[in-house]
């Protein structure tokens, strides 16, 4: 079927006013907001950092000069590498994993109890419940988790005044506010996938289960887990997105040694008024996000229509 | 069986712990709120107050990124809502084959950190704007206009899946008919599709007017020069923290609870409704016993929620009513005058002065009792006057850490080092 008349059969079934609203909206959507923009960054990325004045001239042309500062850093560096950017990198990385695998070991009881073992009202204010801080502003919460670590904070004063602590913990110097406030901000966002896979699980397969006498890790190993793949995964993947992506929790809750990747393209877009390599550095960022997902449906085997659910 | 009360009883500790991670922050941040102290904090507690929240209503700077949050959630709202229908419907008629690369494509803005599709989107309109010439203040540069974009961009995906929901119950039997009957296109979509995707359209815009007006990550980069109130509230929090923001916190969490409410108490009627036709249509009787009444609102999501909602309102009438904040706030001065009074002399006269015995001599001119009408911070601030330390103390006051204001030398008596461990190496002390 060509183009023209599948275009033709499009605009029959639709009427022409129906159709005309459907394919702008979509075109506009596709072209002017989500590839367009992408493919502007990915351009923007390798090239020089110019006034505007020079921009289209002949100086205007491709470099990987902002990639490469990513991993070397300026010429002027005595290190073979740029380590100060890259451990920054690596550490998000490695720190947003931590965060992904914090939620599920964190959701995983509660998303199982919730889907089959609480029942009516309890369940439903559970829910609730769950949803509520949700609504709370990000950087709210990212307030309020300061207001219990800070060196003058609940945690502290409450340790000291009990005679358990000495001196003040430095939770914040440590990151273990930053931490415990990312994962708190995305709770629901795993909890939720994994409540949705496992409340279509028949209850009568756990029932089974324990009747031929598996102990209760093995029903989860062998029964829950496997029906919640495509739960956990989707879980996976948006807590881990949002928390390599984060920028207002490690901007409030952030030790004063610890940078997080977003907060470095943030600066070469403010104070460093470096546009291009904000850009490329936002382009590795997503890149990791991209093979965070693609890592994400390999390992749990399953597509991306499960997990954008 | 003792083993499995055990398990229980685990379950039950676990689910405990887990809802005061989930509560026990908000509840401590919005107690911060009444606290008299100048920096959110529970304990010291000081004086039950509401005054941050008056100022907080003078925050123009707040005042004016609210205003800027609610134009740009609408904007989003009539963006991303046609938008998000428009991709779900499409997504139905796409062919098969290219079905995939569709959904990929517009499902991706959500699995795309918010910095990167703020990023594009100021480049791309930036680039645009180059391109045509076009002067700063036009809409390619407008930090309102670049943001409703920016955020459409996954919105509408947010609501394309509310959509997706919808349109799988949708028989497309129905559409048949009424084109069959005669109808055009233009009134089947109006007169069948629109009625059933009704509920949808509604939750999609709450969802879009939700998650526009707590988004920071792409706003950050999209607003250019202006401010909605996350990006206020963003420096704000950074720069210097007082009890004002716990006072919008509770705001927020309080407006949030009530919405839950509602939304349960509205889902609850619908649901009773729709038991009681079904009730209808079996002869059986409509009321239920009242013992089975009592014992549904009792455990009644909604119920509960709404006492625990009905016990903080009145404690905090309760409190209003009967404490009284200027009266608490003179006691806690004149105790604290007092203390620093102790102090001062000790370290004035070490040998003639014996611990714990206030002098009555230099007490006297520093500290004249305040006239009614003033308010309590100038008569504070007229206390600590440097001037007058300076008297009193001697070299030992000017050899303490330099204290430029009196507003934060007020903060540097009482809790030396306090404020810069908190606010750490962003710089920013205390903006009162």
């Amino acid at each position: 079927m060509n183009p023209v008349t599948g275009l033709r059969r499009f605009v029959d079934r639709n009427g022409l006013a129906i159709s005309a609203y459907l394919l702008v909206a979509v075109t506009l959507w596709m072209l002017a907001m989500i590839i367009l923009p992408q493919l502007f960054m990915l351009d923007f990325s390798f090239r020089y950092n110019l006034p505007p004045a020079k921009i289209g001239g002949p100086e205007d042309v491709w470099t990987i000069s902002n990639y490469a500062f990513l991993v070397f850093g300026s010429s002027g560096n005595p290190d073979a590498y740029n380590w100060i950017d890259l451990s920054v990198f690596f550490r998000t990385i490695l720190a947003a994993v931590f965060v992904t695998v914090f939620d599920v070991a964190l959701c995983y009881p509660i998303a199982f109890y919730l889907a089959q073992v609480a029942k009516g009202g309890f369940g439903r204010l559970m829910v609730l419940c769950l949803i509520i801080p949700f609504w709370v502003n990000e950087i709210l919460r990212a307030f309020a988790f300061r207001i219990l670590f800070g060196a003058t904070g609940v945690i502290n004063t409450v340790g000291m005044s009990l005679g358990l602590l000495d001196q003040p913990i430095d939770f914040v110097g440590a990151d273990i506010a930053l931490y415990a406030g990312l994962g708190y901000a995305y709770i629901l966002l795993m909890i939720f996938p994994i409540y949705n896979a496992i409340e279509s699980l028949d209850h009568n397969q756990i029932e089974a289960a324990r009747d031929l006498g598996a102990p209760w890790w093995r029903i989860h190993y062998r029964v829950v887990i496997p029906h919640a793949k495509p739960g956990i995964a989707s879980g996976c993947t948006m807590v881990f997105m949002l928390s390599a992506g984060a920028l207002a929790a490690p901007q409030i809750l952030g030790g004063p040694s610890s940078l997080w990747f977003t907060q470095i393209i943030y600066q070469w877009f403010n104070t460093g008024g470096n546009w291009p390599r904000g850009s490329a550095y936002a382009m590795i960022l997503l890149i990791a996000c991209i093979a965070f997902v693609m890592l994400m449906m390999r390992v749990f085997k399953v597509g991306l229509g499960e997990i954008g659910r | 069986m003792s083993s499995q009360n055990i398990l229980r009883a685990f379950v039950g500790l676990y689910i405990l712990a887990f809802f005061s991670y989930l509560f026990g922050p908000l509840i401590l941040m919005s107690l911060t709120a009444f606290n008299s102290f100048s920096f959110p904090r529970v304990s010291p507690w000081e004086c039950f107050t509401t005054e941050w929240f008056v100022k907080l209503s003078h925050d123009e700077k707040l005042m004016h990124g609210l205003l800027n949050s609610l134009i740009i959630g609408a904007g989003v709202m009539a963006l991303a809502v046609p938008i998000g229908m428009a991709g779900a419907i499409m997504l139905t008629q796409v062919r098969r084959s290219i079905r995939p690369i569709y959904y990929t494509i517009v499902i991706s803005p959500i699995l795309v950190p918010g910095v990167v599709l703020g990023i594009s989107t100021l480049i791309f309109w930036d680039r645009l704007g180059t391109m045509f010439n076009a002067s700063y203040n036009s809409v390619f540069y407008d930090g309102l206009f670049l943001t409703i974009i920016g955020q459409a961009t996954f919105i509408s995906a947010y609501c394309m899946l509310v959509f997706i929901a919808r349109l799988q119950r949708f028989d497309p039997a129905q559409e048949e008919a009424a084109l069959d009957l005669g109808a055009t296109h233009a009134q089947t979509f109006r007169k069948i599709l629109l009625p059933f995707m009704r509920p949808a359209i509604f939750s999609a815009a709450v969802l879009a007017f939700l998650a526009s007006f707590e988004n920071y990550n792409t706003t950050v980069f999209t607003i250019i020069s202006e401010s909605t109130l996350t990006t206020v509230l963003a420096s704000k929090v950074r720069y210097g923290i007082d009890p004002s923001i716990s006072a919008l916190a509770v705001i927020i969490v309080s407006l949030t609870l009530i919405g839950a409410i509602a939304y349960e108490f509205a889902k609850q009627r619908e649901a009773k409704e729709a038991r009681a036709r079904q009730i209808e249509g079996l002869g059986l009787p409509a009321s239920p016993p009242t013992r089975a009444k009592l014992a549904e609102a009792i455990g009644n999501p909604a119920m509960i929620l709404s006492f625990f909602v009905a016990v903080a309102g009145l404690t905090f009438v309760y409190l209003m009513a009967t404490v009284d904040t200027a009266a608490c706030k003179q006691d806690l001065r004149e105790q604290k005058r007092i203390e620093q009074q102790r102090r001062q002399d000790m370290q004035l006269f070490p040998l003639q002065m014996p611990s714990g015995k206030a002098p009555s001599k230099p007490a006297e001119p520093t500290a004249p009792q305040a006239p009614a009408g003033e308010t309590g911070n100038k008569q504070y601030q007229g206390i600590f006057e440097p001037g007058n330390l300076k008297k009193q103390v001697g070299p030992e006051g000017e050899a303490a850490p330099a204290k430029p204001t009196p507003g934060k030398q007020y903060e540097g008596i009482f809790d030396p080092g306090n404020l810069k461990n908190q606010v750490g190496p962003e710089g920013g002390t205390n903006q009162n």
